[in-house]
């Protein structure tokens, strides 16, 4: 038997750059990734939107019971301008609750089932059943756009697709900034269709839209910290001088009356 | 703090390792590939084969066992490419490469233990490769492997 001397073999090695299997893979897994992300947030969106307030109400219920919800004297007033406020809503499916949470930052929330939270923050800075009418009535305006349910398909959609794609745990600091990301200029979108709902609502009650933009009026620093470069883009909800202007520009479309009383607000509210 | 820098505070660090990676990964790669190459033409007249015995012809004398081991880790770059290659399958040619190099690096040492202790041949090599588990992470993942080429260094007479 002859004997040739041969090299180790070089085929074992794929010809490839790596930069180039770098760009490829990451491409190709990005897009299908957005595409997937887009396709089940679509389906969640379509299903959010057609799901019966009464199943949703089920769906949701207990959800919130761990909110630090807090006893006030208040309380009963709320849901009596709320259930008022709805009247004017014929088409409202929810049969709405009020949280009163304990914070000191005035803020409200629209929260699945028809539950509306609002802060001891905010009860303590309204001055007027008018300015308070017009943050509820906006509330109010969430749950008529679905907007509630609809912020929840999209973050569900980017923790499912991206949970997977990283590997679960890893991920969760990018999911939440990109569902932060995503979720931005649809929520500022809702914050408008919001506003234009709750004055339409506030007018409807009292006759007129004076008062609705004074809770505004008393935030003008809130958003101050968060405006920077990209500060106007990265905020949730639109610079209050702006949104008041776009206000006031709705009231005088539609005609609507800008000065008129103020209603004063409920006794429980000077009880000290 | 302005919302650019929060990303880039946060990109940075995996942006680095990767490129840290690639660069130092890349000469690494090439300087052992160079290396590979001269020796194993240094070494490339002494025979292995994988044939559990000898030729009758080699008329063997005496025969030792040689072996050669390697222990390769990963770089952060090659890690991530085929950590993407894990999502939607293929070849891991990140792999191929450090692993081709690790079974050419053990055959070399054995083939030069062989040489160096005066033999003529090694016959019946074998390769074993084992996975090292990681210390971290509760032994999940693999902080290296180890490629182990040996065999029978025979001596021929006449």
């Amino acid at each position: 038997m002859d004997w040739e001397p041969r090299d180790f073999p070089e085929n074992n090695v794929t010809d490839v750059h790596p930069l180039k299997e770098l760009v490829t893979l990451v491409a190709g897994i990005a897009a299908a990734t957005i595409i997937l992300t887009l396709a089940i947030a679509f389906t969640l969106d379509i299903g959010m939107r057609a799901l019966p307030a009464a199943w949703e109400a089920r769906l949701f219920d207990g959800l919130w019971s761990d909110l630090d919800e807090v006893d006030d004297e208040r309380h009963a007033a709320a849901v009596r301008l709320v259930d008022e406020l709805a009247l004017d809503w014929p088409e409202n499916p929810y049969t709405f609750q009020v949280f009163i949470l304990d914070s000191p930052d005035p803020n409200a929330f629209a929260l699945p089932g028809g539950a509306i939270g609002v802060t001891r923050g905010l009860l303590d800075s309204v001055e007027s059943e008018n300015e308070l009418a017009f943050v509820l009535a906006h509330e109010i305006g969430h749950f008529s756009g679905r907007h509630h349910l609809r912020g929840i398909s999209r973050t569900l959609a980017v923790t499912v697709v991206l949970g997977a794609v990283t590997g679960g745990a890893s991920g969760t600091m990018l999911t939440q900034w990109v569902s932060e990301v995503t979720q931005l200029g649809f929520a500022r979108e809702h914050e408008e269709e919001a506003d234009r709902f709750g004055l339409d609502l506030v007018e409807k009650r009292f006759g007129h839209v004076n008062g609705a933009t004074g809770f505004f009026q008393k935030l003008p620093d809130a958003n101050a910290g968060t405006v920077g470069r990209l500060g106007a883009w990265f905020a949730t909800h639109p610079v209050s001088p702006k949104r008041i202007s776009d206000l006031r520009r709705l009231a005088r479309d539609r005609g609507w009356r800008a000065s008129g009383e103020l209603t004063p607000l409920d006794p429980s509210f000077y009880a000290e | 703090m302005d919302p650019l820098l929060q990303i880039a505070l946060q990109v940075g660090p995996f942006l680095f390792l990767l490129l840290f990676g690639f660069i130092i990964g890349t000469l690494v790669e090439r300087s052992h590939y160079s290396d590979i190459r001269k020796r194993e033409a240094k070494t490339r007249t002494l025979p292995v084969i994988s044939f559990r015995r000898a030729p009758p012809s080699w008329q063997v004398s005496s025969g030792t066992l040689v072996s050669g081991s390697t222990v390769v880790s990963i770089d952060y770059f090659k890690r991530f490419l085929a950590g993407l290659r894990a999502l939607v399958g293929g070849r891991i040619a990140s792999y191929e490469s450090l692993l081709d190099r690790a079974r050419r690096e053990a055959v070399l040492r054995m083939k030069e233990q062989a040489i160096a202790s005066g033999y003529d041949a090694v016959v019946n090599l074998r390769l074993e490769t084992s996975r090292l588990a990681s210390s971290n992470r509760k032994g999940q993942g693999t902080a290296g492997v180890e490629i182990l080429a040996f065999g029978t260094a025979v001596k021929r007479g006449a």
